[in-house]
């Protein structure tokens, strides 16, 4: 029985045996070329259209509720802890040779929001000049174009954060930068033609210049990277009443003086810029050094210096003069100051581990033409100065893990210092519940932040 | 006795194929089309050495082979120039760390067609022919000929190499020929009369002409092979390199020491590389 048995099962072996290399031969067979072809022509259109995107949650933990912050955005009255996304985050990316069309959407609790739509077009006989129109990064320094999913810090610095806001505006920009065969490839030149107004509609006739040029090299031995870059941005929106502030001395006294200008005349926004990159391969690891410094003349309210778009401090009657585009006239008075600040970045890579520390400090001085209590001290000609006018340092430590090519892990904690005047026990900053400015106020906040991205 | 031997027969009969599969490596490496020949040898060797093993090599260019490394779609990266600190970087962003292992070096060989008479050059007369300062071998002292130039593309390591060590990091002439792969380079100087181009050392065969090259102005000219290679004579004398993922070192390693035993320098020697000592 036992032999009958063994003798089935052999001879369906190798019945089975035959009958592989036969089907394997009839599958050979019958490869229809024109499938294949047609696999091969679509896997050309797929690799043409590219999309990634990240989602970034966290968990933030404030020393004070309410607190006024750049951490993410102000915490709300009686809140001092909160889990958001704070980034959802969706690009697609049509890239055929020598043009390029981008789209990308911000999707958090918040709602939808447009972050990039543009085109690029590349000429095709020296492959150097390109040309990109639609909502982009404005091309100024190096923080604002470095992604948010490779940062190696929560947010970007408070100077940035203030003079531009969102990061994007619309416009058009030309860059030249020779292809990787010329010698001359390590030059980067962007400038760029742009509303001024963030991602919002135009709502004036004026349009700003932003430009940055930039170098980076590496050494022979791939050891060490270095980058340098200068920026400028020169523009303006419409004034929409008739008075300028403007920062004078007169005797020991520092305010602002009233100066008459003309509705719909443009208002003055100028920064400079310097910006530096370190990269260095050694023992322990690649460490990194970013540095930038910012100075200028910054257009703001009474309350706040961070750029303005037409639309905020209201606007131009249509029956005023040049530049009025809306029908409204709820104008806000102009308070220009001048402003400086930087930030610096040491990051190191633990030896070839997941890890990666960093330490990062950052400077915002809104108002440098004065300090301590000198800020809203009164003054018998002009008005004071305030909340608005007062510096802030921010010390940032963090630790980040990167577990896998999708997902990172980050811990980081922001030592956030104000400038104390004696002045101003009472500050309405934002929608702070930390109005005293007599010290140093309670506003750190402790941010953990999971990342994926795809 | 005779029950007892049998018993450690079988036992030592079932240990081997797992020690023979410790040895058994499964990989593929992409990248460099200067170390493909190599790889491919050792691939051969390994493979009929070791049963299970299946080792597929492709070229492409060191670009190729480290873009390759960092999206996961090869294991392990030839290349013929160092990885840069960028690329670095973004393995590191994926939460990963590369090995890099130098296997052999290579001596870079400039190549005329056997038909031009010219037999050696100096680093200055290399520059001029591939800048495009010179176009007629007439003027680097040969007839009155047309200059074909002929390169590797920008993704190649023995591009860069060329770039930054022959060149200065000059730009290549705008109406060099930019090729592919390594052996269309071979192949078109082969069969143009005013042809020149760069080529790894393994490369140079019979239809081609390697050149003699002087890096201190014309008072040595040296011959690109082994023994000057080894000696460092030779000037444009470079490393060759596999890059993987830390995490797969155990999994690579009989491979690796098999490439840098005598045995694995033997076959760099035979197949016309220069071995490391």
């Amino acid at each position: 029985m036992k032999t009958k048995k063994s003798t089935l099962f052999t001879a369906a072996l190798l019945a089975l045996s035959l009958a592989t290399p036969a089907l394997a031969q009839e599958n050979v067979g019958t490869v229809n070329y024109s499938d294949v072809e047609q696999l091969q022509s679509d896997n050309i259109l797929a690799k043409k259209l590219k999309i990634s995107g990240y989602i970034q949650t966290q968990f933030q933990k404030a020393d004070t509720a309410g607190i006024a912050s750049f951490a993410g955005g102000n915490f709300d009255p009686g809140i001092d802890n909160r889990i958001a996304v704070r980034r959802g985050r969706i690009k697609f990316l049509y890239d055929n040779e020598n043009a390029q069309a981008v789209m990308q959407f911000d999707i958090t609790e918040n709602g939808l929001f447009i972050k990039d739509a543009y085109l690029t077009v590349l000429e095709p006989w020296l492959n150097t000049i390109s040309l990109t129109g639609g909502v982009f990064d404005r091309p100024f320094g190096y923080e604002i174009s470095y992604s948010s999913s490779a940062r190696e810090t929560p947010e970007r610095s408070r100077i940035f954060q203030t003079l531009f806001p969102k990061e994007r505006d619309l416009g058009g920009r030309l860059t030249l930068q020779a292809p990787k065969t010329s010698s001359w490839n390590f030059l980067r030149l962007d400038l760029g033609l742009i509303d001024g107004n963030g991602t919002t509609v135009e709502t004036d006739k004026y349009k700003d210049f932003v430009g940055h040029l930039s170098a980076t090299k590496s050494s022979a031995d791939e050891k060490f990277k270095w980058g340098l870059g200068a920026s400028i941005y020169k523009g303006g929106f419409a004034y929409t009443t008739a008075n300028l502030y403007t920062m004078k001395k007169s005797g020991a006294e520092k305010g602002f003086v009233l100066e008459t200008v003309k509705k719909g005349d443009q208002s003055l926004r100028q920064y400079l810029g310097l910006d530096a990159q370190l990269s260095y391969d050694w023992a322990l690891g690649i460490t990194q050094f970013r540095g930038e410094y910012l100075m200028g003349t910054q257009p703001g309210t009474s309350s706040s210096s961070s750029s303005l778009i037409a639309a905020n401090v209201g606007s131009v009657s249509t029956a005023s003069p040049a530049g009025a585009v809306t029908t409204s006239n709820v104008g806000k008075d102009v308070y220009s100051r001048p402003f400086a600040g930087y930030y610096a970045y040491l990051i190191q890579n633990i030896l070839q581990t997941p890890l990666q520390a960093v330490v990062k400090y950052d400077v915002y001085d809104p108002n440098t033409m004065i300090s301590g209590n000198e800020i809203g001290s009164a003054v018998t000609t002009g008005v004071n100065t305030g909340a608005a006018d007062v510096k802030y340092s921010t010390l940032g430590v963090g630790l980040n893990y990167r577990w896998s090519s999708n997902v990172k892990f980050m811990a980081y904690y922001d030592f956030v210092r104000n400038e104390t005047t004696t002045n101003i026990a009472d500050a309405g900053v934002g929608t702070s519940t930390l109005k005293n400015l007599t010290k140093d106020r309670k506003d750190n906040v402790f941010t953990f932040r999971v990342q994926y991205k795809f | 006795m005779k029950k007892s031997l049998i018993a450690m027969g079988l036992v030592v009969s079932m240990m081997l194929p797992s020690v023979m599969s410790a040895q058994k490596v499964v990989c593929k490496i992409k990248g460099s089309d200067t170390c493909l020949p190599l790889s491919q040898k050792f691939a051969e060797v390994y493979g009929n050495k070791n049963a299970g093993s299946g080792i597929s090599v492709v070229g492409g260019g060191s670009g190729v082979g480290l873009a390759a490394l960092l999206s996961g779609t090869t294991d392990i990266a030839q290349s013929s120039r160092k990885m840069k600190i960028d690329e670095k970087l973004k393995i590191q962003e994926t939460g990963k760390a590369v090995k890099e292992v130098v296997i052999a070096y290579d001596a870079l060989s400039v190549i005329v067609n056997p038909s031009n008479p010219i037999n050696k050059l100096t680093r200055e007369q290399l520059e001029g022919i591939f800048t495009g300062k010179f176009s007629n071998w007439k003027q680097v002292g040969g007839q009155d000929l047309k200059i074909i130039v002929y390169s590797r593309e920008t993704s190649s390591g023995t591009y860069e190499f060329f770039k930054e060590n022959v060149l200065k990091k000059k730009n290549f002439a705008t109406n060099a020929l930019l090729m592919p792969a390594t052996g269309a380079i071979v192949q078109s100087v082969s069969q143009t009369k005013g042809a020149i181009g760069y080529v790894g050392l393994a490369y140079v065969e019979k239809d081609v002409k390697a050149l003699q090259v002087s890096f201190d102005g014309g008072k040595n000219f040296i011959t690109p092979n082994v023994e000057n290679a080894m000696s460092r004579k030779y000037p444009i004398t470079r490393p060759l390199f596999y890059y993987f993922l830390t995490s797969k070192e155990a999994a690579f390693k009989p491979l690796i020491n098999f490439i840098l035993s005598s045995e694995g320098q033997k076959i760099v020697l035979a197949e016309g590389y220069v071995p490391l000592s």
